[in-house]
């Protein structure tokens, strides 16, 4: 690009609306968070309602702690993302408090929930994960999040009326709509801009 | 009559340079250079003006043990800008 070069008043609009459209391309999530996460909690409700109905393994509630293993893998996606980043963007900041303080919401939970049993314990947590699902989904106009915090609040209010173990499948429709397809969705985006825009 | 383009911002480079700017928190001297398409010290001369007008701040520091330029648009250069645009759109719509 050269420094001084004489421009006309439609090529100077053009220039700012290919800069700025350049730049929001680089935004893109990486989707590796959501699959992750969308990955290990259906996999562990799906594996505990198995469990509940055909496998009845002793002890096999254990395998929720898979859910706080898969933080180490998320510290090191964040991590490395933060690294490869060039930009800040105002809209990241906000996101990170959001989902820093529900993560520290789920993470309390986890300890009522065992000092005070609930039947609606599904229903709470489902309630929860679709707060900063929807929250990301109405601020990025991200119709698969947004889609996926009103699926985690309906099976929320269904979790209610099925009974234990079939809750457990409520999460794991949760966590498969709210998570894992939306983080399908934005991985694949990611991968074609990188491929086109090398 | 409509009001003369700012000159600082009306200039090819640094128009583009405050663009990305507008759209970011922050962003670092090798991601504006990869965008622009200028060479280092063409971009550095201008963002050099633009920091002059007080319309960008610089940080320099170390990441990686490799030194770091980071860029962020001030409240004047916000202004300035818009400013800009409302000109810009008033000389196309007088041209018209």
């Amino acid at each position: 690009m050269e420094q001084e070069k004489e421009m006309t008043g439609h090529e100077s609009l053009e220039l700012i609306a290919s800069m700025i459209q350049r730049t929001r391309r680089d935004y893109l999530d990486s989707g590796l968070s959501a699959l992750l996460w969308g990955s290990v909690i259906s996999f562990c409700s799906l594996a505990a309602y198995l469990n509940q109905v055909a496998w009845h393994i002793p002890r096999f509630d254990y395998i929720w702690f898979l859910t706080f293993a898969a933080v180490i893998p998320q510290v090191i996606i964040a991590v490395r993302e933060a690294k490869a980043r060039k930009i800040k963007t105002y809209e990241e900041g906000y996101m990170g408090g959001i989902w820093i303080s529900f993560a520290i919401a789920v993470f309390l939970l986890n300890f009522i929930f065992a000092r005070y049993n609930s039947e609606a314990q599904a229903a709470i947590y489902l309630m929860l994960y679709g707060v900063p699902t929807f929250a990301t989904g109405y601020s990025r106009r991200f119709a698969p999040m947004l889609i996926g915090g009103i699926a985690c609040w309906g099976f929320a209010v269904l979790s209610l009326y099925v009974g234990y173990p079939n809750t457990l499948l409520c999460i794991t429709g949760g966590a498969l709509i709210a998570w894992f397809i939306p983080g399908l969705i934005l991985r694949r985006r990611y991968l074609n801009a990188k491929k086109t825009h090398v | 009559m409509f009001k003369d383009l700012n000159p600082i911002l009306h200039s090819q480079l640094r128009l583009a340079v405050i663009s990305i700017l507008i759209s970011v928190k922050e962003a670092e001297f090798t991601y504006l250079r990869e965008k622009t398409d200028a060479t280092a010290g063409n971009l550095s001369v201008q963002i050099n003006k633009l920091k002059e007008a007080g319309y960008i701040d610089v940080t320099k520091s170390f990441k990686d043990n490799y030194p770091q330029t980071i860029c962020k648009i001030t409240p004047q250069g916000i202004q300035a800008f818009e400013e800009y645009v409302r000109d810009l759109q008033a000389y196309l719509n007088i041209k018209k």
